[in-house]
């Protein structure tokens, strides 16, 4: 049973190195039925020849008969696509079509946006309040509803890997799994880049505003009620060496390390010198307040675009504050 | 050649009429298709050795795909069902493989 095998596989008269495997070498070597021998052994003995014809009836029967059953295995056993598949291609037909139609709309939301930017840059020229124009740059920029270009950090973050989604047939679990990305997980690096001093973040494209949350919905990330998918790409807008410093010392910093360590989550930082952080299509007005009296305005319209700034009027009063806490006007 | 016509026709009635199997048989298809397929390449190797025999073909043939659907049925009753099935594929798959090398080198010389 020691015997070493002889690799270079030439047989040794004596004793085979291969004799402890007996079942496998008769296996290889003498795959074909013996039976055919003997026949043909027994054939030759009564003076015929060792073979007979293929073409007698009951080979070709036999032969129609395995053609018939390979046909039959082979369509029987296909995986036919199943009433759940066909409802789950459905489904996605529609969320893909009803996305397309949401992106549609939010690049509408955007021009009209825009014509509304306009509308408002022309009246406050009319009304003569130059600096005014500029505060509402800004507050537009920490409303989070214009798109903000700048230099920055891109935060990528990242399930563990061992896809959990590779089966896309199985049904979900419930159960939460260890190396995926939370809410909670997010929550803490977002705050840990506002304190390192960011402007403006994104995840995913989706701008964080002061009234979006990131929240967990099912095995979801919803981020302003919209979900995601990962990776979860952070875009910040801000000083760079400035932010990177700060946050990777930081608590969020710390925390991020240690999910990779523990849980192999994975996550990179890059820099850039360009990077867009896009404003949020669904900011809404919902706070207004007058700014002091109204000295013969042009633009005293009712404030209903899309905007969660102040409607412009001339006097330039109240407008250095974040945001806008008085009356209630709710469009 | 003839058998060679046969196996096409067969083939070809197979999939035209689509017949549909019971689900009790369904489990014993893919073995009775591997030890099917051992014979058949069997037949060719005798065949190319001189030593084809149609009564031994036959029964070879028969008792193969039998005895696979026999060890699978058993396999199943006793609860280790995939690894007979896993046992049969392995050995009917090593006997395959050396026949069709036994064919390949009859036809040519390789």
């Amino acid at each position: 049973m020691t015997t070493p095998v002889n690799p270079t596989g030439s047989s040794n008269p004596e004793r085979r190195p291969d004799a402890s495997m007996t079942l496998l070498t008769s296996m290889l070597e003498r795959p074909l039925d013996p039976g055919y021998q003997e026949a043909a052994d027994r054939r030759t003995a009564a003076g015929l020849p060792a073979a007979t014809s293929t073409r007698t009836v009951i080979v070709v029967v036999l032969a129609i008969l395995t053609g018939f059953l390979f046909a039959t295995a082979a369509q029987a056993l296909r995986p036919k696509p199943t009433a759940a598949a066909a409802a789950k291609a459905e489904l996605v037909r529609r969320i893909e079509s009803l996305q397309a139609e949401g992106t549609a709309q939010e690049a509408k939301i955007a021009a009209l946006g825009r014509q509304v930017q306009d509308y408002e840059a022309l009246a406050l020229r009319q009304s003569g309040g130059a600096d005014l124009s500029d505060t509402l740059k800004k507050l537009e920029v920490r409303a989070g509803a214009v798109p903000v270009t700048g230099p920055g950090l891109t935060l990528t973050v990242d399930d563990a890997p061992g896809d959990p989604n590779a089966d896309a047939g199985s049904r979900p679990t419930t159960g939460f799994d260890s190396g995926q990305v939370s809410a909670a997980d997010l929550q803490i690096v977002v705050n840990g880049l506002w304190g390192a001093g960011a402007e403006a973040i994104s995840i995913n494209g989706h701008r964080l505003t002061s009234t979006a949350a990131i929240r967990f919905a099912g095995q979801a990330i919803i981020v302003d009620f919209r979900p995601l998918a990962r990776p979860y790409v952070i875009t910040t807008i801000g000083d760079p060496d400035r932010m990177q410093k700060l946050f990777e010392p930081s608590f969020a910093g710390v925390y991020l390390s240690q999910l990779n360590q523990q849980f192999g989550i994975r996550s990179s930082l890059a820099a850039s010198d360009h990077l867009t952080v896009p404003g949020d299509s669904a900011v809404r007005l919902e706070v207004a307040r007058p700014l002091g009296s109204d000295v013969g305005s042009p633009t005293s319209r009712p404030s209903t675009s899309d905007r969660s700034t102040p409607t412009p009027s001339p006097a330039p009063a109240d407008l250095s504050t974040d945001l806008p806490r008085g009356s209630v006007n709710s469009p | 050649m003839i058998p060679a016509i046969g196996l096409l026709v067969g083939l070809m009635v197979g999939l035209l009429l689509d017949p549909s199997v019971p689900v009790w048989l369904q489990p014993y298809l893919p073995i009775a298709v591997i030890a099917a397929l051992d014979a058949v390449f069997g037949a060719v190797r005798a065949v190319l050795d001189g030593i084809f025999n149609d009564k031994v073909f036959v029964v070879s043939f028969l008792s193969n795909v039998l005895v696979a659907a026999f060890i699978v049925f058993l396999g199943d009753q006793l609860g280790v069902g995939a690894q007979l099935s896993t046992g049969v594929v392995v050995v009917l798959g090593v006997r395959i493989f050396s026949n069709v090398a036994s064919i390949r080198r009859h036809l040519f010389r390789a």
